[in-house]
């Protein structure tokens, strides 16, 4: 390695997580570069649903998720452009008894995290949503619950990263680093190689090829989250809708467009993360009978879009955030549950934690789970 | 002058459909896109962001410009074949 | 539950059903779904039902040839699905469609794609004005629905169908009021050899052309459309003369014609979501209308058992894609093991010849309809170039300058291409316009393809049920 590498900090993926955490370090004026094997949040970042929601967070992430939505409320002032982001009343509803129960356990686990879950009966429900049909037994109301239009993450990202004097590469593919006195030799797929004296592992769904080029076995499951936009449409509701078990998340965006998500699932081609992944029809058909049920107008519109995500889970559903155990100057971080809520926190977290500042709040230590 | 062409072709007695509201005749079978056409109708909707008057462009049902409600349901006319006492809503919002 | 078949054809044209008849003659079980009322595709659209066609109009060779078309695929062994929409096609080929009944599915141990093509047309100011139909759309007009889009009309664009649809026009009882060819003579006259392989139809363009000038109608070779004036529909046209580069010269406003319909086109562009959707290889060929599968002779995709075929893997006209289909047809045939090798090359020889035939007559007439390369650069800053969202040229530009460097981060920073239309509209003139920035549409990409294949409505999707036929699945963790 060359006596003063290019850079104080590479980072290794583009999406919230990897972006956030270099915006914060070249601000700090690190010199940082950012790869990414495709163009920036474009994968879960770009493709996710954006909603920001505290019911459907784990509870142990509630602070985290809290902190996360405040700062997409406002980051024409921290990232320097308007990413479509609302604030609307988070409704969970339940139709059956079993849900009933999951609605009350998750509302008290999280009131018990700090975020304001109220819980509600089917008029109170109604009067929040007029668009829900029938059946609600129950509901969770929780006001501070909104979206963000992910598809503009990269577009914000991107300026702001420039603006802060940060390198982006674009289409760069990392295939390897290695470990070199002073810090880290990064190999590129074009037979380039970038050193810096830090390195971040920021791949999503890929930190666990990432982390083991530098031999450190972290398992990382994928999922194939499911996706299903309309068409625009007349007003048909008004907040951020799911049903208890999770496996409904609807809203309406101010163009009119409904988007219906739950962690419906497509199918991997052996590991999706190699193969790809497609989709399954009877899931689409699933997850709009949901999306039907709980908002009946959604019967008038059209489907225009069926799209597939890759969103990352450990064994215990809680992050990595932290250092790579063995190294003391390569960091990970991933993982996150509902992560597109909480990256903007999260990532500035890590960052103050590579700037050795005090942390706010603890990070997520990969060595509970990694493995040589 | 109307826009079906009158000669050497031999079409079914119309039937009475109705277009926000009103009632208008058709040929049963033909698109209703050109039904429309036929009655003056051009524009069909207005676009959803600049508000523009649109109308059927492709006729191939690619397009989505002539999208109107039919019974309820949103549907390409130009595909849409006529049938009597069909109730027509445009989009022109 | 799917049905099991041997052989899938998605879309019901001439290549199509050409693939399908000659499939099923070797004992294929085949199905072949469009979501047309009848079988014929574009070029030989059926009449609407009942509607009896007399007279000339029932000699018309299109209208003829798909009678025929419609009468031998009744006697055949295929099950054609009409009125259906593939929404989703997966690999180990599942096809999913839905109908006037609901859902239909089929696994299909081969599969024939003959999506045919939309329609280009190169934005000016005005082109989103009610009035304003393409050149192709008006044929679907005049032939099946025997209607004209409008009393006095301008057809303009480039390519044979100017002269079939101004011809049609006049036979109407509605001469237009002028025909604008962006082309010039010396164009036309630099395909004449490739003509010469097909001198029926080379006969019967002369035939439209004389009509035209016997009706008195302009001719205005060399010309385009620089805009159209109306609100809420077509009241003039505005034209000029072509600059050396083929780009209308907006500045030199030749003549204004008053008119209240457009007829405009700028060629077609191959139907490819399907052949993307299965990720099979593609590449771009400016001349065969854009991205195209790559296919071999036996007109097989990267995606063993899908083949391709028609104006969707490649603009050659009917004729070509009649060939083609039962290539495909004959080959998909082979593949399923129906159709032994010795058989199959001794039919597709002549097959083959006659498609190199036609091909260069159909690929002479694609270069005639092409839009010239140099016309986007020319649309003005606040034309609405994606249609659906109403995303302008200075919105693209911006999207670029600000760093959009392939069709899907465009996409996402712009939402052009993000409408109902899917972004069939406004594909080819987007990645024109990034391609200049990017080093080529290579560079630039394509959107990628996702189900469903068309817009669909939710009602169709979910069909009746209650809460307990949702299936399911497990509950999120707690
Ligand atoms: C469909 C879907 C819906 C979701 N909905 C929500 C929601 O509504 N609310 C919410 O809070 N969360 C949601 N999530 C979760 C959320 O999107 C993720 O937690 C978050 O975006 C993850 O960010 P990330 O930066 O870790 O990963 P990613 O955004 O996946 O970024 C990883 C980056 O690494 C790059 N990369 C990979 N390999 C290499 C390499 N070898 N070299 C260089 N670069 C590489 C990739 O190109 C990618 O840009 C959803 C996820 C999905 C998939
Ligand atoms: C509007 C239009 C008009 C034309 N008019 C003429 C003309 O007058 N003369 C001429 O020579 N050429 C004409 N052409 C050119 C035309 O491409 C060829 O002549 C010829 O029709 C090509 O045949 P094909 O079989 O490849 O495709 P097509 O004839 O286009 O057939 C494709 C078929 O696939 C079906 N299809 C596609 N996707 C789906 C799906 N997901 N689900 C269900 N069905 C599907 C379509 O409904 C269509 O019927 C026209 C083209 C267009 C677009």
């Amino acid at each position: 390695m060359s006596a003063c590498p290019a850079y104080d900090c590479a980072v290794v993926g583009g999406g919230v997580m990897g972006c956030t955490t270099a915006l914060w370090l070249a601000r700090a004026g690190m010199r940082v570069v950012l790869l990414d094997r495709g163009s920036l949040c474009r994968e879960a970042s770009g493709v996710n649903a954006g909603t920001l929601t505290m019911q459907m967070t784990r509870a142990a992430l509630i602070p985290y998720a809290m902190r996360g939505w405040e700062l997409w409320r406002t980051t024409a002032d921290w990232l320097g452009m308007d990413v479509g982001t609302r604030v609307l009343d988070g409704l969970s509803v339940a139709y059956t008894e079993a849900e009933v129960g999951m609605l009350e356990a998750r509302a008290s686990s999280r009131r018990a995290a700090g975020a304001p879950v109220e819980l509600v009966d089917a008029a109170r429900a109604r009067d929040i949503e007029p668009g829900l049909g029938d059946g609600v037994r129950l509901a969770g109301f929780c006001p501070v619950d909104g979206f963000v239009v992910a598809y503009l993450t990269g577009r914000a990202y991107r300026g702001a990263l420039l603006a802060a004097g940060a390198t982006l590469q674009e289409g760069r593919a990392v295939t390897g680093i290695d470990p070199v006195d002073g810090g880290f030799a990064l190999g590129t797929a074009d037979g380039g190689r970038v050193e810096a004296r830090r390195v971040v592992l920021a791949g999503g769904v890929w930190i666990q090829e990432m982390a083991s080029w530098l031999g450190v076995r972290l398992p990382i499951q994928c999922l194939v989250n499911q996706l299903v936009v309309t068409e625009r449409l007349p007003p048909v509701m008004r907040t951020i809708l799911g049903v208890a078990n999770g496996k409904l998340s609807l809203k309406q965006f101010d163009n009119g467009t409904v988007l219906v998500g739950g962690g419906w699932q497509g199918i991997g081609r052996g590991d999706p993360r190699d193969g790809g992944a497609e989709i399954v029809p009877e899931n689409v058909i699933g997850n709009l009978q949901l999306a039907v049920h709980a908002v009946p107008r959604l019967r008038d519109a059209r489907v225009l879009r069926v799209w597939l995500g890759y969103e990352a889970e450990t064994a215990d559903a809680m992050p990595v955030v932290g250092r790579l155990p063995g190294f003391d100057d390569a960091w990970v971080i991933g993982s996150v549950h509902s992560g597109y809520t909480s990256g903007p926190y999260i990532g500035r977290l890590l960052a103050d934690a590579i700037l050795e500042r005090e942390l706010e709040r603890p990070l997520f230590d990969p060595g509970r789970l990694a493995g040589r | 002058m109307s826009t079906r062409i009158e000669t050497e072709i031999a079409r079914p007695d119309t039937v009475t459909i109705e277009v926000d509201g009103r009632p208008l005749s058709a040929h049963p079978g033909e698109s209703l896109a050109v039904a429309l056409l036929a009655a003056g109708i051009r524009a069909l909707r207005a676009s959803p962001r600049a508000g523009g008057a649109r109308g059927a462009f492709c006729f191939m049902g690619a397009c989505q410009e002539c999208v109107v409600t039919v019974d309820g349901r949103r549907v390409t006319s130009c595909l849409e074949p006529v049938r009597a006492g069909m109730r027509v809503r445009l989009g022109l919002g | 539950m799917p049905d099991a078949i041997d052989l899938l054809v998605l879309g019901a044209g001439p290549a199509g059903a050409a693939a399908a008849l000659a499939a099923a003659e070797h004992g294929a079980r085949t199905v072949m779904v469009d979501e047309a009322l009848a079988p014929g595709g574009q070029v030989y659209r059926a009449p609407p039902m009942d509607h009896r066609q007399l007279g000339q109009r029932a000699l018309e060779p299109e209208h003829r040839d798909g009678e025929a078309l419609r009468r031998r695929l009744q006697c055949s062994g295929v099950e054609v699905a009409t009125r259906h929409r593939v929404w989703s096609l997966l690999p180990g080929f599942r096809v999913h469609a839905i109908g006037p009944a609901g859902h239909r599915a089929w696994v299909a141990r081969a599969v024939v794609l003959a999506t045919g093509t939309t329609e280009r047309v190169v934005p000016f100011p005005g082109w989103t004005t009610p009035g304003v139909i393409g050149l192709a759309a008006a044929t679907i007009l005049l032939k099946s629905q025997g209607a004209v889009p409008g009393e006095r009309v301008v057809v303009a664009g480039c390519g044979p169908l100017l002269a079939a649809v101004g011809a049609g026009l006049v036979k109407a009882g509605r001469a237009p009021v002028a025909v604008v060819d962006l082309a010039g003579r010396g164009e036309w006259l630099r395909a004449l050899p490739a003509m010469a392989a097909r001198p029926d139809l080379v006969r019967r363009g002369l035939g439209w052309l004389a009509a035209l000038r016997r009706a008195g109608v302009p001719l205005l070779s060399g010309h385009g459309v620089v805009a159209v004036e109306g609100d809420t529909r077509v009241t003039a046209v505005r034209i000029a003369p072509v600059a050396s580069d083929g780009t209308p010269r907006a500045e030199r406003v030749a003549r204004r014609l008053e008119a209240d319909a457009l007829v405009i086109g700028h060629g077609l562009v191959p139907a490819t979501e399907a052949t993307r959707l299965l990720e099979a290889d593609h590449r771009f060929v400016a001349d065969a209308g854009g991205w195209i599968p790559v296919l071999d002779d036996d007109c097989a995709t990267s995606v063993a058992g899908l083949f391709a075929a028609g104006d969707g893997s490649g603009l050659a006209g009917a004729a070509a894609a009649r060939l083609q289909g039962e290539i495909a047809g004959l080959a998909a045939a082979r593949h399923l093991g129906q159709l032994d090798e010795g058989r199959y090359q001794h039919t597709v020889a002549p097959l083959r010849q006659g498609l190199a035939r036609a091909r260069r007559f159909g690929q002479a007439m694609a270069r005639l309809t092409a839009p010239r390369p140099a016309m986007v650069g020319t649309i003005a800053a606040d034309t609405v170039v994606c249609r659906c969202e109403d995303v302008t040229r200075a919105e693209i530009e911006t999207a670029i300058a600000s760093g959009a460097r392939e069709m899907n981060q465009l996409k996402a920073w712009t939402r052009c291409g993000m409408g109902p239309c899917q972004g069939r509209m406004c594909a080819e003139t987007a990645a024109s316009l990034l391609a200049r920035h990017v080093g080529g549409r290579e560079a630039a990409g394509q959107w990628t393809a996702r189900a469903p294949l068309r817009p669909l409505p939710l009602a169709d999707m979910v069909g009746e049920f209650g809460y307990d036929d949702i299936p399911m699945p497990e509950p999120a963790p707690p």
